[in-house]
């Protein structure tokens, strides 16, 4: 909302942004980073979610209406910004202790202590890119700060990664940086974290977890560069709780999740790297937000048939309200992911079926009622203005998802079978899976090559 | 013995790439103007507009809008070309002021 005032503010169009009570801050440190921090803002009290139809009435007509009018007929103060330090000065000096005590009052911490980003560090970091120190791989909403290499340097040292994941990171902060992606909106409300999915031969370079326990913290690469990831949103994106970062609830990090290529080869399936448009052996991250998902435990059966309607099932399941964004302002950009084990996988497999069929199955079986699918956006999630009809016959959805007036039509949850995405992960030898349900444009799938330096082989071979 | 070690720790951050700009020229009245309403498509902005208008109809006979219906959704899939076609648009309808909502 702040981003189209801004645009409107930028073409001499004065505005005023609504904004529910419990936005305001929010509103107030975005509104330096898109640089305007003077940008008025109308209050709704309260949230406008909770009010009767009298309630909203009285607080529009006695409070909002008067802010409007204000904002738009009387310049705001101006506001000028803080100072900063600058990109390679040292904040603080001393021990361990009050190094971290520095970061964690500075809100440079996320609450665990850090490993103190001292030059020595951070150059064992540089080594292991090719890349300038001050080369901008972008410009990250909505602190609106440079996402140079020397930062992720920084914030790698930071979150305790080894030196040699640097390429990883690199690849991370480009990813971050696609457009595509969305990285603006990671301060939403339902608190969806990034899930990175690791492709390649690096995997098994640098040690990370792929099988049992693939999800939980324990392993070095697949925690702290998670940890990495996060720490970047804080320092140079800007998503700082209580602030910016309006997550409702929201999680730890998550911890890479790596891909067992070694039964991906042995069963002829594709790994994540290659459906997101790289060749399979290719070392890459693909990023998604997921709000949250959960896990299937004993998906039983020896066949296709006696498996899949259970993980279908909870496909459905796990992505409820995310059907928001299936249809109208999301567009089709809803893309669960299924993570099953190897041995569901070898199963599949075994009886012939590809990761498409797979996904097919699932577009075919994991749906609603469209009453169903109607009522939760509708009157749930509160789009008054809003059905699966209107969006049909206006052309803005696929025509599965009005094929008659039937209210108890199945229709899907997404527009086609390739949006859902599959990666096989996990304890070898068990039969369980997760599902995760997405977020949408707000953190939409994007994946990267991961560039390894000229002397890579060298530099590991002499690594600590 | 102190273990605390000594460090010389760098600034995590980066600097921000935006430069402080002006608003826009404010109005002398919304008397006679016209106000266009953008909307992401959520938190009953539909119903907030609808109140907005009758209010301040009341307080400017004059006032116009051009609704949010004629801009489409500026928080979705299309949010970058729907906020690019945005200044053309306005120039085009006549709009002198913007409500922009709901942040919610």
């Amino acid at each position: 909302m702040l981003r189209a005032s801004a645009v409107c503010e930028a073409a001499g169009f004065p505005t005023s942004s609504l904004t529910c009570e419990g936005f305001v801050r929010q509103a107030a440190v975005t509104s330096v980073g898109i640089g305007m921090p003077n940008i008025p803002i109308a209050v709704v009290p309260g949230h406008i979610g909770t009010k009767t139809a009298q309630e909203l009435r009285d607080d529009v007509l006695n409070v909002t209406i008067d802010d409007v009018v204000r904002n738009l007929t009387v310049t705001p103060d101006a506001q000028g910004e803080a100072a900063e330090p600058r990109a390679r000065d040292i904040v603080v000096r001393g021990g361990f202790k009050a190094v971290n005590r520095y970061f964690v009052e500075h809100e440079y911490s996320d609450g665990l202590p850090i490993v103190p980003p001292t030059r020595e560090e951070i150059e064992s970091f540089l080594r292991f890119t090719d890349r300038a120190p001050d080369e901008s791989l972008g410009t990250l909403l909505p602190d609106k700060r440079a996402a140079t290499i020397w930062s992720i340097a920084v914030n790698g040292v930071m979150a305790g990664c080894r030196p040699e994941y640097m390429p990883i990171l690199v690849a991370l902060i480009e990813a971050m940086c696609d457009p595509n992606y969305g990285v603006e909106h990671s301060g939403n409300t339902p608190g969806a974290d990034t899930l990175i999915i690791l492709n390649g031969p690096i995997v098994k370079a640098l040690g990370f977890n792929y099988t049992q326990g693939a999800l939980r913290d324990g392993f070095l690469p697949n925690t702290s560069i998670g940890r990495f990831w996060r720490l970047y949103l804080r320092n140079v994106a800007g998503f700082l709780l209580h602030k910016t970062d309006k997550a409702t609830y929201g999680n730890t990090w998550r911890v890479v999740l790596a891909e067992n290529e070694d039964v991906l080869a042995k069963i002829g399936w594709d790994p994540v790297s290659a459906d997101m448009g790289f060749t399979a052996g290719d070392n890459t991250v693909t990023i998604a937000r997921y709000t949250g998902g959960g896990s299937l435990s004993s998906v039983s059966g020896s066949t296709p048939e006696e498996m899949l309607p259970y993980l279908a099932d909870s496909v459905q399941r796990f992505n409820n309200w995310q059907i928001t964004f299936t249809t109208s302002h999301g567009m089709g950009t809803l893309r669960p992911l299924i993570v099953v084990s190897p041995i569901i996988a070898e199963t599949l497999a075994k009886a012939g079926w590809s990761k498409g069929d797979v996904k097919r199955y699932v577009y075919d079986h994991a749906r609603r009622p469209a009453y169903d699918f109607q009522r939760q956006l509708r009157d749930w999630n509160i789009r008054g203005v809003w059905d699966l009809k209107d969006d049909v016959t206006g052309g803005r959805i696929p025509n599965a998802f009005y094929e008659s007036d039937d209210p108890n039509r199945m229709v899907p949850i997404v527009w086609k079978p390739d949006d859902y995405m599959i990666a096989v992960s996990g304890d070898p030898l068990r039969n369980n899976a997760y599902v995760f349900a997405h977020n949408g444009f707000l953190g939409y799938p994007t994946a990267k090559k991961i560039q390894l330096p000229k002397s890579w082989n060298q530099l590991l071979s002499q690594r600590d | 013995m102190n273990n605390d070690g000594y460090y010389e720790a760098y600034w995590p951050r980066s600097p921000r790439q935006q430069l402080m700009r002006e608003l826009a020229p404010r109005l002398d009245t919304l008397e006679g103007k016209t106000v266009a309403q953008l909307w992401d498509e959520l938190f009953k902005g539909d119903v907030v507009f609808d109140l907005l208008e009758e209010g301040l109809k009341q307080r400017y006979p004059g006032v116009n809008f051009v609704s949010w219906r004629v801009f489409g959704s500026t928080h979705g899939g299309k949010e970058r070309e729907v906020l690019a076609a945005l200044p053309g648009r306005l120039k085009a309808l006549g709009v002198d002021a913007v409500v922009s909502g709901m942040a919610c």
